[in-house]
């Protein structure tokens, strides 16, 4: 039982960082219908940004994040101007190319730079809290917590404002959110600031509990496509739930499966759900095509 | 001869024209090394020293006017430490540029996958890995080893844990051939000496979190930990036993327990950490030749990376051999070689310049290499002495030397 309590701990964690990137490739499917390669990589550049942050003299991680976050929001935003906009009446292959291209892009950049050793955060390590085996980190509730922050903004942004509101027009239906003056420019740009914000705190976040390395967000990119999928493509809430129900699966397989097979299992979640919900959790149908 | 062995012959020479080692003897004028070093990925720590020792290597040879009447000319590839992207990188050597000798290989994983593709092509390979497999694997006896194999490797951590006097041992590791064989190694050599291992785990690369790994291991309630781990697992896992508040102590290889690993989790995480590597040949005249070399290159003592040494010393055995194979040898004749300028029964020489002027006078030579004796077995594998550090107060302190007998 502790065992149990332990293991569904670590998956919950896991799974709330997880959740970051996905809805960061979710909002992005969902409006402008490509998968964003990218978007490992975007965290990846805020991660290192946080860590360059701290190197320059801002100590505490809370500000080097918002600083690292800010500026990978401006470089998602940069991005989506500078490529996806030209490409947005293109095939969905152009964009998707266009997202592994500007990864790869961002990877060389950051391993010119920074170099390939690994970087860790300057955060304190603390001792975990033991209530009668059952441990919990103090680190992996600022993770759990900033994660459910970072959610609870957003879904407050899509469902409580109007640019929520204006977002998930355009989602629904591009033509009929353009006939009733919704202004795609700045939405769009709200959007990839967004996007970039997630992905960044995704990546510190996902850098706390890992190491940083130029490949960090890559590595990490199919769990959170995973998710997406397991989710519902274009599903904010289906993407959250994905992320957390693949990561939990995964974690509780270890007494049966050994951690060397975890992996299957997760996956084997992924394509049962499939199979009776061919959408995804919380998706629908119309969004594949 | 009457006709029908004539016949015989005559197709025993076609077939042997076939092979691609006969195919491309050295053409042009220059010997073709290719090298594969993990500039990227888990092993980047060591890669880029690695490519640079080579390159640094080849530019001594062709400075002291190239071996066998040829110049080498070298390509280099990164590994990225991946199996799969080693292979494009291999097959971009062999076949666009036709390198005779695949060298710098480190991961076994990544030596394992290119294994084939140099077999095929009859050249020669030179790595810095550890699996065990790879000599078994060596059907043509063309791959030479540099590093300790990990059943080397596993047989010091047995022996240390014997010094210790640990009983309660567990192993941790990296699913690949190379941290399997860590701890397999250890396993065989603990057992044998009539001891249990308590628990044991191997877990996947690119994980954000390995606690439940851990756990598991923990649970066990053993009192030593053995790895056959990399760096940024390493440092992930130590992280998390650190917090978790569990003591036990850790034996790992060096390439994990580095300073790396200190400078990323603090001196208090890392104290009294067991690490093991195998030593470089440090009291010889060939590492202090080196060592002045490498710090001219690269800024950073010879000491810092283990496998810079034993890539350097590839390419000073590469092109010995070429030169004791002569002129418009092959690159099977180059392989043969190898023994014959890396093993006793000759004059001891520490460079290339020294081994080329002996040679030039006929005589049996046996180079000393920066990174070992460079003895190599019938596997082609050599047996360095392993060097015991254990972490205080953020520094790696030798406090041993464990010898192991040599391979058979």
């Amino acid at each position: 039982m502790i065992q149990f309590l332990n293991l569904l701990i670590n998956g919950i964690t896991e799974g709330l960082v997880v959740a970051l990137p996905a809805l960061a490739m979710t909002l992005v499917m969902g409006v402008n219908r490509f998968p964003n390669a990218a978007t490992g990589d975007f965290m990846t550049t805020g991660a290192f940004l946080a860590v360059g942050a701290q190197l320059l003299g801002f100590q505490s991680l809370v500000i080097a994040t918002l600083l690292a976050a800010l500026i990978t929001a401006l470089l998602s935003a940069a991005s989506y101007e500078l490529i996806f906009k030209k490409l947005a009446r293109q095939p969905m292959i152009a964009s998707l190319l266009a997202a592994i291209g500007l990864g790869f892009l961002m990877r060389s950049v950051i391993s010119f730079f920074a170099g390939h050793d690994q970087r860790t955060f300057n955060v304190p390590l603390v001792r975990a809290w033991n209530f009668d085996g059952i441990r919990i980190l103090p680190t992996d509730l600022a993770i759990a917590a900033a994660a459910l922050g970072c959610l609870a903004i957003v879904f407050v942004l899509l469902y409580q404002t109007s640019f929520g509101r204006q977002l998930r027009a355009v989602s629904d239906n591009p033509d009929l959110a353009r006939a009733s003056g919704i202004r795609a420019r700045s939405l769009m740009i709200g959007l990839w600031l967004l996007v970039g914000l997630l992905s960044a705190i995704g990546g510190v976040l996902l850098g706390m509990k890992a190491v940083v390395m130029p490949e960090l967000g890559w590595d990490h990119l199919i769990p959170a496509f995973a998710a997406m999928v397991l989710g519902g493509i274009g599903s904010p809430v289906g993407a959250v739930i994905g992320a957390l129900l693949m990561s939990v699966a995964q974690e509780l397989s270890v007494p049966l499966l050994g951690p060397s097979y975890k992996l299957v299992l997760s996956f084997g979640v992924l394509a049962l759900v499939l199979l009776i919900r061919p959408a995804g959790l919380m998706g629908r149908v119309d969004l594949i095509r | 001869m009457d006709r029908r062995s004539l016949l015989k012959l005559s197709a025993a020479t076609t077939t042997l024209q076939m092979l691609p080692g006969f195919a491309f003897a050295q053409q042009g004028g220059t010997f073709r090394v290719g090298s594969l070093c993990p500039v990227t990925g888990a092993g980047s720590p060591y890669g880029p020293g690695m490519q640079q020792a080579i390159r640094m290597a080849v530019d001594e040879v062709n400075a002291a006017g190239g071996a066998g009447g040829v110049k080498l000319e070298l390509f280099t590839e990164d590994s990225q430490t991946k199996p799969d992207a080693a292979v494009l990188a291999a097959k971009k050597l062999i076949e666009v540029n036709k390198v005779q000798a695949l060298i710098g290989t480190w991961a076994s994983g990544v030596t394992l996958a290119v294994m084939p593709l140099t077999e095929a092509a009859g050249i020669i390979e030179m790595n810095t890995s550890g699996a065990p497999a790879i000599s078994t694997l060596d059907t043509k006896d063309m791959v030479w080893r540099y590093q300790a194999t990990n059943d080397r490797f596993g047989q010091a951590f047995a022996e240390i844990c014997k010094k210790n006097g640990y009983k309660r041992p567990a192993t941790m590791a990296f699913n690949n051939a190379s941290g399997l064989g860590n701890t397999q190694g250890f396993t065989k050599a603990w057992e044998a000496q009539g001891g249990k291992v308590v628990a044991h785990v191997t877990y996947e690369p690119n994980r954000p979190s390995y606690r439940s790994e851990l756990q598991k291991i923990l649970d066990a309630k053993p009192d030593v930990i053995v790895t056959g781990s990399y760096l940024p697992d390493t440092t992930i896992i130590l992280r998390e036993w650190f917090q978790s508040g569990t003591p036990v102590k850790w034996i790992m290889p060096g390439w994990a327990a580095s300073p790396d690993l200190v400078k990323a989790l603090g001196n208090e995480v890392t104290e009294g950490i067991i690490s093991v590597d195998s030593v470089s040949n440090e009291k010889s005249k060939s590492y202090a030749h080196y060592d002045a070399l490498y710090n001219k290159a690269t800024g950073k003592a010879g000491s810092t990376n283990v496998y810079a040494a034993m890539t350097y010393d590839m390419v000073v055995v590469l092109a010995l051999a070429i030169e004791a194979a002569g002129p418009g040898a092959t690159t099977a004749q180059v392989n043969a070689k190898i023994r014959d300028i890396g093993n006793p029964g000759g004059t001891p020489v520490f460079t290339f310049a020294e081994g080329k002027a002996l040679l030039g006078k006929k005589e049996k030579i046996n180079y000393e290499g920066a990174s070992s004796k460079l003895d190599f077995d019938k596997y082609g594998d050599v047996t360095p002495d392993f060097g015991v550090y254990v972490i205080e107060k953020g520094q790696l302190v030798r406090k041993d030397v464990v010898s192991i007998p040599a391979g058979v």
